[in-house]
């Protein structure tokens, strides 16, 4: 299918008609920050860094009742909510390669439902990044800046608004549907669109040039892990922060009725792999710190074919100790 | 989803943080990347600070105790009891026969709230909170000192600092976001002394660590001064410009030679002549202390030796300079600038200045009592000995958190009538006549102020669960009972009324704080909020140096160990809430008596096993962690579980400046439990 152009005054008018039926997740500003929320017409936040929190919470929310039990006569019935029909716009490429990652995860047998049923209820509308940050390493993890698969919708902004890419019938859907609010792309609207995509990636590149899945892999056997341990202050939220990382606990609470809870957890933590009686299989941080990597570089792999980090930087972001791990990674790189 | 802009309820960090608010339920927290001081980071508990919300643990409706079991009673009933009570008691006992423990977990509006209900309407200065059992000595050593017991600079201004002297603090650990600040200036290039008998993880990563005798604070500080003073590296301008009793001082540290401080702290001389050239020849430096230096019965002592300290080097008014108490809760500096306290009301105006009371009066429409009450501590003596026969308790859990838990739980025992409001159930509540639920921090409105004296908002993402009311309408509805005037609508409105009765919140109001806050003092609208504290002037004209001896320590022979009582990482306090996080409780499900391998040798102690701890009244039995972290001769334990309150073991002893007790050197021994 043709790319099409949609302005920035008609993604308003767009957004307004889709807010009918769904629910619109943007990056709109909170506080003077992009966020992730519901869309209520505020100002779109697009021109703005990725959001802190990452669209991947939208399927695995931090925190979800997974379902409600309740105890009537001595029996139990459980109560599911539906999951909302949702259009999350802005997705950056490296979100929409983690949610690609996840879906493998989750949706190969036996299937997490809480997490593919709020997944099929879901419209990706993703935006190629051409405004990449020093954080950034998308393209050296194959992820972006420009997304190639994954979404129902691409935008790419240019000068006249952006340039619309359609990625399934989903995606195809809206754009018929709404065809009165697109125009055909003109030769050079795609021609500003490669020159940014472009301009981008090499920016992209330049942050880390060295820097590639088997370099990393090769220094992650090197990475001071006992500066690691030193120096981590266990917060936990490169874990919880980053957008493949998924694991997670599940609790009962309540009784006799209540809710069976599931919450975001993080390996970085000595109990996340500390067994019953007290023995743990990665007692040091250090440890815990390896694991992070083989999790995101041989582990995940091998299970899904793909990286188990996309590059987006978030983990750089929050660490709250001085020992984040793309410093470690090419401290080692170095050696 | 909506995304919430809150401030943490823990630590004095006072974080920004969002919550993420799906159908009326709080799905998950992120960081706030334009607060200054949490700059798009969190430690683990901020990072679940919204896990506790929906807890089915939390209180939903009032209880009132009928037959020795609490049973549910409706709000009105359970309002008009109270004040049904506290009058009678009053009338009785008279005024003072009365006491209100309010919280530093909530609100300056409620602390302001309280307060004002205290004096107001029970006609009573009985009213305190738990800032005794944490600076109460800060309170008063630095404001013995420089005239005010707040933290001068803000944490940004430590990014300045050449030196950074951090004692008695275990700061990754309770206040891991001033700790990442530290961490990032001593990447910039500052040099970071910690000193503590631990060797914790922030003494771990520090430039020089310098491992003293527990106790000794005053005898190592005093010591450092007198090689400073020796080496000419005292600010002798600043000194003469701006201070009082340098003379004094000096003959008084004189005494401390290197070999004095070596006897009696176990400081090299070495390592002691390196700190004071590191600390001394610093054009900025700073010193950053919480509680290993406040709660100790010689605890003002040890916040006086480290203001001389700043003082004689200049360290004070300029940015990258400064003494920083850290607050362990997020709203404890707060409720002390609220009059939480029994001597002043908010501000800091002294309840015995007869200006201040008639400037209270008038506002409030009443007369006001005008002895300063009773300290958190002394509140428990005299309901034991029945002096208090009444008590409103606030978000506080003193079974948990007071010293010598056998003595509060009698003490609350005897009380005639005894009210406590909580979020969840507590040792507390469950000796309670009345419990009210109460809303917590992500259900309502108003304000915190952090460490950093930077007051910020808080916000109501969702609403409370079941009858759970904001405190501050509980106040306002028992103060209309009272017969005083509370048609506050709003926590804007009562801090209105703040602002119009507190010099330094005089500027502070809703519109002006957004994300930043605002550093008080801040004394009008168009003031821009000081950051800086004491830049020209003191607010007692000059500072004043007041010498301090060592206190020397009686070491029992029967109880051969000091127990150290603190917190980890993973919980907060009483456990109240931490407790009930599952991953934090996962993290530390159970209390650990920190041991050196030495004494665990000795006393035939491995890995895992139980001892019982005993002080010359109680004990109890507690898992064993065998650490080198911990020098021989000194225990560690947390005070956040009730299955082992570390808390049944300490004891009244006070500092009789600032009335804190002694929670960190109490007289134990260990034997192993056999079978």
């Amino acid at each position: 299918m043709t790319p099409f152009l949609l302005s920035q005054d008609n993604l308003v008018l767009l957004l307004e008609e889709l807010s009918q039926n769904l629910e619109v997740i943007a990056p709109v500003l909170a506080e003077g920050e992009p966020v992730f929320a519901t869309w209520k017409g505020q100002p779109l936040a697009l021109d703005k860094e990725n959001p802190l929190n990452s669209p991947a919470e939208f399927f695995l929310p931090q925190r979800e009742t997974l379902f409600r039990y309740v105890q009537y006569s001595g029996r139990y019935t459980f109560e599911e909510d539906p999951p909302k029909s949702r259009l999350i716009l802005g997705m950056r490429p490296c979100d929409v390669q983690a949610i690609r990652v996840l879906d493998q995860i989750f949706g190969s047998g036996p299937a997490d439902l809480p997490y593919v049923n709020k997944r099929k209820s879901t419209i990706i509308v993703a935006l190629n990044c051409t405004k990449p940050q020093e954080t950034c390493f998308c393209a050296q993890m194959g992820a972006g800046p420009r997304s190639e698969v994954g979404y129902d919708l691409l935008f790419t902004e240019i000068e006249q608004g952006y340039v619309v890419e359609s990625g399934t019938p989903a995606g195809m859907f809206i754009l018929k549907y709404y065809s009165h609010l697109f125009e055909e792309a003109l030769p050079e609207h795609l021609e500003e669109m490669e020159t940014r995509l472009r301009d981008a990636e090499n920016a992209v590149r330049k942050n880390r040039p060295d820097m590639s899945a088997e370099s990393i892999l090769q220094a992650a056997e090197n990475v001071d892990l006992d500066r690691a341990e030193k120096e981590c202050l266990q917060c936990g939220g490169c874990s919880l922060v980053c957008p493949i990382c998924h694991c997670f606990s599940t609790m009962d609470q309540g009784v006799p009725d209540g809710e069976r809870i599931r919450c975001r957890d993080s390996c970085v933590l000595a109990g996340f792999s500390r067994m019953t009686g007290g023995a743990n299989p990665r007692e040091t941080l250090g440890k815990r710190q390896l694991h992070w990597y083989l999790d995101k570089f041989v582990y995940i792999p091998e299970k899904t074919g793909m990286l188990g980090c996309v590059g987006c930087g978030r983990c750089s972001k929050v660490c709250l100790g001085k020992v984040d791990r793309w410093k470690l990674l090419e401290e080692a790189m170095r050696r | 989803m909506e995304m919430i802009h809150t401030t943490c309820v823990y630590c004095g960090c006072g974080c920004g943080l969002f919550f993420h608010v799906e159908d009326g339920r709080i799905v998950g927290v992120s960081p706030s990347s334009r607060h200054p001081l949490s700059r798009g980071r969190l430690c683990v508990k901020g990072w679940l600070a919204h896990d506790f919300v929906h807890h089915p643990d939390r209180l939903k409706i009032p209880l009132i105790r009928r037959d020795g079991r609490q049973s549910k009673v409706a709000w009105d009933k359970a309002l008009d009891l109270i004040a049904q009570r506290f009058e009678e008691i009053k009338n009785r006992h008279g005024p003072d026969s009365l006491a209100v423990l309010t919280s530093a977990k909530g609100t300056n509006e409620e602390n302001y709230l309280l307060m004002k209900m205290a004096r107001a309407g029970f006609g009573t200065n009985n009213v305190d909170h738990v800032a005794r059992l944490c600076h109460a000595p800060s309170v008063a050593g630095l404001g013995l000192s420089l005239g005010s017991g707040a933290m001068t600079n803000a944490i940004k201004s430590l990014h300045q600092s050449e030196t950074i002297l951090v004692t008695g603090s275990n700061t990754t650990e309770q206040h891991p976001l001033i700790a990442a600040h530290i961490l990032e200036a001593q990447s910039r290039g500052a040099k970071l002394i910690v000193v503590d008998p631990r060797k914790t993880q922030m003494a771990k990563l520090a430039d020089i660590h310098l491992a003293p005798e527990l106790g000794c604070d005053v005898a190592w500080t005093n010591g450092m001064l007198n090689l400073i003073i020796e080496k000419g590296l005292i600010d002798e301008t600043f000194i003469e410009e701006r201070t009082e009793g340098f003379e004094d001082l000096k003959k008084a540290v004189s005494k401390y030679t290197p070999e004095v401080v070596e006897e009696i702290a176990g400081i090299s001389k070495e390592e002691l002549e390196k700190v004071a050239m590191v600390f001394g020849s610093a054009s900025c430096a700073s010193i950053v202390y919480a509680m290993g230096t406040t709660q100790h019965s010689n605890g003002t002592d040890n916040v006086l030796a480290l203001a001389n300290l700043v003082l004689a080097t200049g360290n004070v008014g300029r940015d990258g300079t400064g003494i920083y108490p850290l607050r362990g809760h997020q709203n404890v500096q707060g409720a002390c600038d609220m009059g939480a306290l029994p001597n002043v009301y908010s501000g800091y105006q002294k309840v015995a200045d007869g200006e201040s009371r008639k400037k209270f009066e008038k506002s409030w429409g009443v007369n006001l009592p005008e002895n300063p009450g009773l300290t958190a501590v002394e509140i428990m003596e005299a309901a034991e000995e029945g002096r208090i026969r009444a008590m409103y308790i606030s978000g506080e859990n003193p079974m948990m958190s007071y010293p010598d838990r056998e003595r509060v739980k009698k003490a609350l025992e005897s009380l005639d009538f005894l009210v406590v409001a909580d979020i969840f159930p507590t040792e507390t509540t469950a000796l309670a006549h009345v419990v009210l639920p109460v809303a917590s921090f992500a259900e309502k409105d108003g304000t915190f102020t952090s460490t950093e004296r930077r007051v910020q908002l808080v916000r109501k993402a969702v609403l409370a669960p079941g009858e759970a009311k904001s405190e501050w309408e509980v106040v306002c509805e028992l103060m209309k009972r009272l017969e005083l005037d509370a048609d506050y609508t709003s926590p804007r409105e009562v801090m209105e009324e703040i602002a119009r009765v507190t010099p330094s919140y005089g500027g502070i109001s809703y519109e002006r704080l957004g994300v930043l806050g605002l550093h008080w003092p801040c004394p009008n609208s168009s003031h821009p909020g000081t950051e800086i504290l004491h830049q020209e002037t003191f607010p007692i004209g000059k500072a004043k140096f007041h010498p301090v001896e060592h206190e020397v320590l009686e070491r029992n022979e029967e109880y051969p160990f000091i127990l150290t009582t603190g917190r980890n990482l993973f919980h907060f306090h009483t456990g109240t809430i931490t407790r009930r996080i599952q991953l934090l409780d996962r993290e530390r499900p159970q209390a650990l008596l920190e041991i050196n391998p030495k004494d665990a040798k000795d006393l035939g102690i491995r890995r895992g096993q139980k001892v019982v701890a005993e002080s010359p009244k109680h004990s109890l039995e507690v898992e064993v962690q065998i650490t080198p972290d911990i020098p021989p001769g000194i225990v560690f334990m947390p005070f956040h579980y009730q299955e082992a309150p570390a808390n049944l073991l300490t004891s009244h002893k006070l500092d009789q400046k600032s009335k804190i007790p002694d929670l960190k050197r109490i007289p134990v021994k260990i034997r192993r439990v056999e079978g």
